[in-house]
């Protein structure tokens, strides 16, 4: 069965061409558009889209308002792949921290968005590791950093959560630090529990934020 | 201190104060003698001395160039933190010309101080480290005090020692005192602050408008050109049709992103001010405005009773201008006063009051007759009402604008 996508763009020629990418594609389909953020959460009840790929700006409810509005309204919400046009756009950020799990430059390859449709919907690891790093260290503070330590992760999962900012797999931690894949799993699911976070992406940000990874890295 | 450059850049600084301080005693010795005749010799050289060595050194000091020197000095060689501002161009200030003026007869005073002990000094100190070789009294150098000499002044050498290195650290301190002074006296006056401040929050809006319109024209052309390129190149074998249609779409898409690029330029490239570009500010600017009178040393309390969103543009345009031109004049007369300012609007109409605290005598100049009068003529062609005036030790400017005039 092929992965289904929503596409949100106020823009129907970048939506045209998202699509013609998407349906070549053997695995995925789109199974949906909508021109605005106010449409997403309707949509999504009723088609069940795996992966949502939507523009940040748009005129009346933009990517970060309708992110915030399928994680709080929607039982088990569909991964959320954000569209920009420009790298440095506070917005992106801001449907991170909203709970979108990645994003995703307009003009990238057509490949590298196809990547990043079934990277983000297997969920097992960071998409574009370095950009999210980027993201996160450019913009200023929301808060002085204060560690992670009230979290209170184990040494283990403290290092795990590293691994994960550097955009590993579970199996490509579970090799390098030679345990099995379900340990790692159960150790990820218990740093994004104790950092009451929905996704990688969401506790990567929160690892950045709070300087418990350090900004030299 | 003795090896920072610091040090030395204000001790040139002072010795330049000296070096200029020289025309006018000597002006001084022509004039008296001509006025000796009618006023008596002592009357002569004191009137002389006012004129010549007070009044004339503070005039010299108000001219606009030799402001615009000093400032430059006072930077590069005492260091003193002027802000990195364009200085304001067009006649200056009649208070900015008296802290001109007080600034360089301080230069003069203290250089004057500073370059004598220079000059006096190296012969004195010689001679005073001479003393307890020579017999009979030794003169200090110019001075007129002897020391007896002999093994008995042996006590002057180290004292002779040391003074140089004294001079050099009364130069570093005055020229210190002055570094500290120069702000109040050769920096921007809360007028100058707050025109500076105005001119770079229009050139940041404007650089931010221009950024947007980049943004949403240029780029989004070229994100749909690119989106729309990759996907015809993606499906190029199975789906001939839509790379038909890309190609067209792509056409249309780089000819629209060229022709606002090509708008953005022109308004890049236009030499006409920033401030005949930017749509004129409403009430909805406000904020910016308040703030960037504040960082003027002008605290405005605002007060807003009602909605600023249904006020009619040209009303809203008229009151920011109105509120504008108040604060500039509270800036001008009175200084760095809190302004109270309540808007308070109703569906009616517009209720606009500012007040500040009178200062000094200036405050009865009634706020400066022509701005006030063409603020008149604007708000009556409004079907407005204006009141000026001070009250009980208040100036206080109330304007109310009707929202839907009837003509």
């Amino acid at each position: 069965m092929s992965l289904g996508v929503l596409l949100v763009d106020d823009e129907p020629l970048i939506r045209s061409g998202l699509r013609a990418v998407i349906d070549s594609e053997d695995d995925l389909a789109v199974v949906g558009e909508a021109e605005d953020g106010a449409a997403v959460t309707p949509l999504v009840r009723r088609l069940r889209p795996d992966v949502v790929v939507m523009d940040v700006r748009m005129p009346v409810v933009d990517g970060i308002e309708a992110t915030r509005r399928l994680i709080a309204n929607v039982d088990d919400p569909p991964r959320i792949l954000i569209l920009t046009t420009f790298e440095n756009d506070d917005f992106v950020l801001e449907a991170l921290r909203a709970g979108a799990a990645g994003f995703l430059l307009k003009r990238a390859r057509p490949d590298e968005l196809v990547r990043a449709i079934r990277l983000l919907a297997a969920g097992e690891s960071l998409l574009f590791p370095s950009a999210i790093r980027e993201l996160v260290l450019r913009s200023s503070p929301v808060a002085p950093p204060s560690g992670l330590d009230a979290a209170g992760l184990t040494e283990r999962e403290a290092e795990v959560l590293r691994l994960v900012a550097q955009g590993l797999s579970n199996g490509e931690i579970a090799a390098q630090l030679v345990v099995s894949l379900e340990t790692v799993k159960t150790h990820v699911a218990r740093v994004l529990a104790k950092l009451d976070a929905r996704d990688r992406t969401q506790a990567v940000i929160r690892a950045y934020e709070s300087g418990f990874i350090a900004r030299g890295w | 201190m003795l090896t920072s450059g610091r040090t030395w850049r204000r001790y040139a600084y002072l010795v330049i104060g000296a070096a200029l301080v020289a025309p006018y005693p000597t002006l001084a010795g022509f004039v008296a003698p001509a006025l000796e005749g009618g006023l008596g010799v002592d009357a002569a050289w004191a009137v002389a001395v006012v004129i010549c060595c007070v009044a004339l050194p503070i005039a010299t000091g108000m001219l606009a160039a030799v402001r615009g020197l000093q400032i430059t000095a006072a930077h590069l060689l005492l260091g003193a933190d002027l802000g990195d501002d364009e200085p304001t161009h067009g006649e200056l200030a009649w208070s900015t010309r008296r802290r001109s003026g007080a600034w360089f007869a301080a230069h003069l005073v203290v250089g004057a101080v500073v370059g004598s002990l220079t000059v006096v000094m190296p012969p004195a100190v010689v001679s005073a480290i001479s003393a307890p070789f020579v017999t009979g009294d030794v003169q200090l150098g110019r001075l007129d005090p002897t020391i007896p000499g002999g093994p008995g002044s042996a006590w002057v050498v180290p004292l002779a020692l040391l003074a140089p290195f004294a001079l050099v650290y009364l130069a570093a301190g005055a020229g210190a005192l002055l570094a500290r002074a120069a702000p109040r006296l050769l920096g921007p006056s809360p007028l100058e602050q707050l025109a500076i401040v105005r001119h770079r929050a229009d050139r940041l809006a404007e650089r931010n408008r221009l950024a947007r319109e980049l943004h949403d024209s240029v780029g989004h052309a070229l994100a749909i050109v690119t989106v729309q390129a990759g996907a015809a190149g993606h499906v190029l074998d199975s789906d001939p049709a839509f790379v038909r249609q890309a190609l067209t779409d792509i056409e249309t898409s780089a000819r629209n992103g060229l022709r606002d690029l090509d708008h953005v330029l022109g308004l890049l490239r236009d030499d006409a001010p920033a401030s005949a570009r930017v749509p004129t500010p409403t009430l909805a600017d406000l904020q910016r405005l308040v703030d960037s009178t504040r960082s003027a040393g002008i605290d405005v309390a605002a007060e807003l009773t009602g909605s600023i969103d249904e006020i009619p543009q040209a009303v809203s345009r008229e009151a920011y201008r109105i509120i504008q031109e108040s604060l500039t004049n509270v800036a001008r007369h009175a200084g760095a006063v809190p302004v109270d300012l309540r808007l308070t609007v109703d569906d009616q109409q517009l209720e606009l009051e500012l007040s500040n605290p009178l200062r000094g005598i200036r405050a009865t100049r009634a706020g400066g007759g022509r701005g006030l009068e063409g603020m008149r003529e604007r708000v009556a062609s409004l079907r407005g009402e204006v009141s000026a005036g001070a009250e009980s030790g208040r100036w206080r400017v109330a304007v109310s604008l009707p929202l839907h005039p009837v003509p």
